[in-house]
């Protein structure tokens, strides 16, 4: 019987389907035999999340543009359809070619989010491979990883061959070419992965002895076998003439972000202190608006889409962001096609920019303030300004939107009762705001969404040294943050903290945390992201288990001399600059924007001269 | 404003697209395919798209309709060309012309089925298929959106041919079908396979025809 005739069996008795089927319009189908290398790029998460990621819908087209790979997608599947793979003895496979991955040449994983760890093991399992480095012998396949979280990817250093730091456009390619040559010359692993390691943005942990003090903290890591002491993480200078998809795999069933979404900059110019985005892919780079206006037009010829998304980490900063809006609106409105722009910041949100998005569509805004009161503003060095934010709304409310979502975080640095209190502040001023207005929208009432999330400190921002509060400290803040509204205009939304402190815990872990990963997912953990799936006790059972505490990874302040698991690590931004901007937080003082001036974090030298020259 | 309707295949992996899938595949395949479509008026505008009769998930089909309008005159064929080009493997669009029927005159649906059990061979189910064919009436409990009631299949359901395969129990069946009532021929085979208790180990259903109270074609 042929897998796709064991699949066809199954695949009616699973939810949803067309996750597991492929054959989506734009997938591309290659002939195995015509190919040198097979790529299986993993997204450690299900269909409906995988599919909406950017990154993946560049490397897929942009390996599958090459004759000689065949890119396919896979995606986890979700429990029933694992189990009923489990069953009927049906190996994770590629859903272009419905083959196996085991017998692919190169599976990569995509590190969005530390809770997707037990994914990764889960899906190596489900292809039918043992799920440590070390017990994969063999040259085929290796198995990579990229992404954000590869910026601190020693919790996962036991099960993944070799990490891909930064951009992966150009060292993809150049990490596939060594592969292929490899292959020919019958290279044990070994001597490849060692071979990998001269390739800038190549980082394979194996080739790093890591040794411990007796507080538990690292003494030192040592290069093998000329691997070198510092691996850099890649960018791509010239990002105006990047490789960027003319068309996008179309998915059958709903997914999360279903739409034509273009990149308009990499970086950011902010440094919101916080942020981990916003450091570890400086230095900043923008698209033009020609080149930005053509990849939306390609991309709706080719993917019928009705709607355009911006993306980036802070659409307003794309200095022709103006230009750009006419450039689509000259076309958008006529083809009826509709423009959404997240990721618009409240300090430069323009009137007539106003204008351009509400002439296509009016629905909620979103800002994110992110802490409560101006003091811890400037701490998180988030440059907004509560006359900024009601000025913004403002100009909202008087063209028409009635409803605003404000994003904060509870659990910052230095954070006291009278930020928590400024949270729910800042929302009634805005609901006063409302009320006050003259011009405001006729017959309707104002609808503020306030989001809480839970603050999470993670490596190569300046908050890198910081505990995480307990998550007693977090259920209190959130207990009070609630007894302070009494406003039923306000919605109150909060994360749970289990979640979070896992999420603090692998952010920030050593290579002592692969034998916990590995303990939970025996127990059953998988798919932590999902409330329903996430199961917090078997986590901690597997903590305790293997002698590992937690706390040590969450909830402690790190000296700046102390030897972090991911020093080794450079993403441009030098650990003098982090622990500048550390003391500079403590001291509540504000650091300007990139453009204003440059606080010299050092990502400039992966340009080899200044971001704005 | 030209109403147009189209007669597509729905085989091999689209099988899988459900029927709210399937309208948004399509109003993005007829906006790939530049043809001059009507969308709806309204705030949130979008192209009109309306479907006689859609097949069930995980059925296969031959018979699939598509009604939508265009605002300029075009030949059928380049309709029909156009629109293929544009559509994702596994539908194709067979035929095109101005709608002759409304979907109220839907009467009939024809099914090919293709049904393997666990330990039967298809002789075996095939005699179980004729003695549950003689049964006086075929009692089964149909759930709609508001409540449950329960139907007699016997005069609903016809055998119309049947064939052994090894293994296999290939037949032709004629349901009701329609908007008044539709008999999913999921129904029957759920009555079938718990009558004999059966344990399904592969099933194939790929619809026909529909047909009017004439037992014609639906154009």
């Amino acid at each position: 019987m042929s897998y796709h005739e064991k699949l066809e069996k199954i695949l009616m008795k699973a939810q949803k389907p067309a996750r597991y089927i492929g054959g989506e319009l734009n997938s591309v189908v290659k002939d195995k035999d015509e190919v040198d290398i097979r790529f299986g790029f993993c997204f450690p998460d299900l269909y409906e999340v995988g599919m909406s990621h950017l990154g993946m819908k560049i490397l897929y087209s942009l390996m599958n543009e090459r004759e000689d790979i065949w890119c396919e997608r896979i995606f986890s599947p979700d429990r029933d359809m694992e189990k009923l793979m489990r069953e009927n003895g049906i190996l994770l496979y590629g859903l272009e070619s419905l083959e196996p991955v085991k017998d692919f040449d190169m599976i990569g994983f995509t590190l969005q989010y530390e809770l997707s760890f037990t994914t990764i093991l889960n899906m190596l399992d489900l292809a039918g491979l043992p799920v440590e480095s070390k017990d994969r012998p063999g040259l085929a396949p290796i198995v990579v990883a990229g992404g954000p979280c590869a910026c601190n990817p020693e919790p996962i250093a036991d099960f993944i061959d070799l990490f891909i730091l930064g951009e992966g456009e150009e060292v993809n390619l150049e990490l596939i070419d060594l592969y292929k040559r490899a292959k020919r010359e019958n290279l044990s692993k070994e001597e490849f992965l060692r071979q990998a390691s001269q390739i800038p943005g190549i980082y394979v942990p194996s080739l790093y002895d890591v040794s411990y003090r007796d507080d538990g903290t690292i003494e030192r890591l040592t290069p093998l076998h000329g691997a070198p002491e510092k691996v850099g993480k890649r960018i791509i200078k010239e990002i105006d003439q990047v490789y960027y998809p003319e068309n996008f795999v179309v998915p059958f069933i709903d997914v999360v972000h279903d739409r034509a979404m273009v990149e308009v900059l990499r970086g950011c110019i902010r440094g919101c202190r916080f942020c981990q985005a916003g450091f570890i892919y400086r230095p900043f780079r923008e698209k033009q608006a020609g080149t930005i206006n053509k990849n939306a037009e390609d991309l709706c010829r080719t993917t019928g889409y009705d709607e355009i998304s911006l993306s980036s980490l802070s659409t307003s900063d794309l200095s022709s962001l103006e230009d750009l809006m006419d450039q689509l609106l000259s076309w958008t409105d006529k083809e009826k096609v509709n423009l959404s722009l997240p990721s618009l910041r409240v300090d430069n949100f323009s009137e007539s920019l106003l204008e351009k998005v509400t002439s296509v569509r009016k629905s909620g805004l979103t800002f994110a303030p992110e802490a409560g009161t101006q003091r811890l503003r400037d701490v998180i060095n988030k440059n907004v300004t509560e006359q900024e934010i009601m000025n913004t709304c403002r100009m909202a409310f008087e063209g028409g939107y009635t409803s605003v979502k404000l994003y904060f975080m509870l659990g910052l640095p230095t954070e006291t009762d009278a930020d928590i209190k400024g949270i729910i502040e800042t929302a009634q001023k805005v609901i006063h705001l409302y009320s006050t207005l003259e011009n405001k929208p006729k017959g309707k009432g104002v609808k503020i969404t306030v989001s809480v999330s839970s603050f999470v400190p993670k490596p190569f921002t300046p908050f890198q040294f910081e505990p995480q509060d307990t998550m007693e400290m977090l259920r209190e803040k959130q207990k009070y943050m609630v007894s302070c509204n009494n406003s039923r205009k306000i919605t109150l939304n909060w994360h749970e903290v289990k979640v979070s402190f896992l999420e603090g815990v692998l952010a920030r872990g050593d290579r002592r945390l692969g034998k916990v990963i590995r303990a939970a997912w025996e127990k059953g953990c998988v798919l932590d992201g999902w409330d329903e799936h996430y199961q917090f006790d078997a986590w901690m059972k597997a903590f305790e288990e293997q002698d590992v505490d937690p706390a040590f990874y969450a909830n402690r302040r790190r000296e700046f001399d102390e030897v972090l698991p991911w020093d080794h690590l450079d993403f441009g931004v030098s650990k003098a600059f982090l622990i500048r901007e550390n003391k500079k937080a403590h001291e509540e003082v504000t650091t300007p924007h990139c453009r204003q001036k440059c606080s010299g974090c050092g990502a400039n030298k992966l340009l080899g001269g200044e971001c704005f020259a | 404003m030209h109403n147009i309707r189209v007669f597509y295949n729905k085989t091999q992996r689209a099988k899988y697209i459900s029927h709210l899938d399937i309208n948004r595949c399509m109003q993005r395949a007829l906006k790939r395919s530049g043809l001059p479509v009507w969308f709806t008026e309204g705030f949130h505008t979008h192209i009109y798209v309306t479907f006689a009769l859609p097949t069930p998930l995980g059925f296969e089909s031959m018979y699939e309709v598509m009604d939508f309008r265009l605002v300029e005159e075009l030949p059928m064929k380049e309709v029909v060309r156009r629109l293929n080009e544009h559509l994702p493997q596994g539908i194709e669009i067979w035929g095109a012309g101005a709608p002759v029927m409304k979907p109220e005159r839907i009467k009939y649906a024809e099914y090919d089925l293709s049904l393997t059990y666990l330990d039967k061979t298809g002789a075996e189910t095939g005699a179980h298929l004729e003695e549950f064919m003689e049964q006086e009436s075929i009692i089964v409990t149909k759930k709609t959106k508001k409540k449950v009631k329960e139907i007699d299949l016997k005069p609903l359901v016809s055998v119309l041919h049947t064939e052994v395969c090894g293994d296999t129990l290939k037949l032709t069946i004629r349901t009701n079908a329609g908007i008044l009532l539709n008999v999913n021929p999921m129904l029957f085979l759920e009555a079938f396979e718990s009558r004999y208790g059966l344990r399904s180990d592969y099933w194939k259903i790929t619809k026909k025809k529909v047909l009017d109270e004439n037992l014609k074609d639906f154009v």
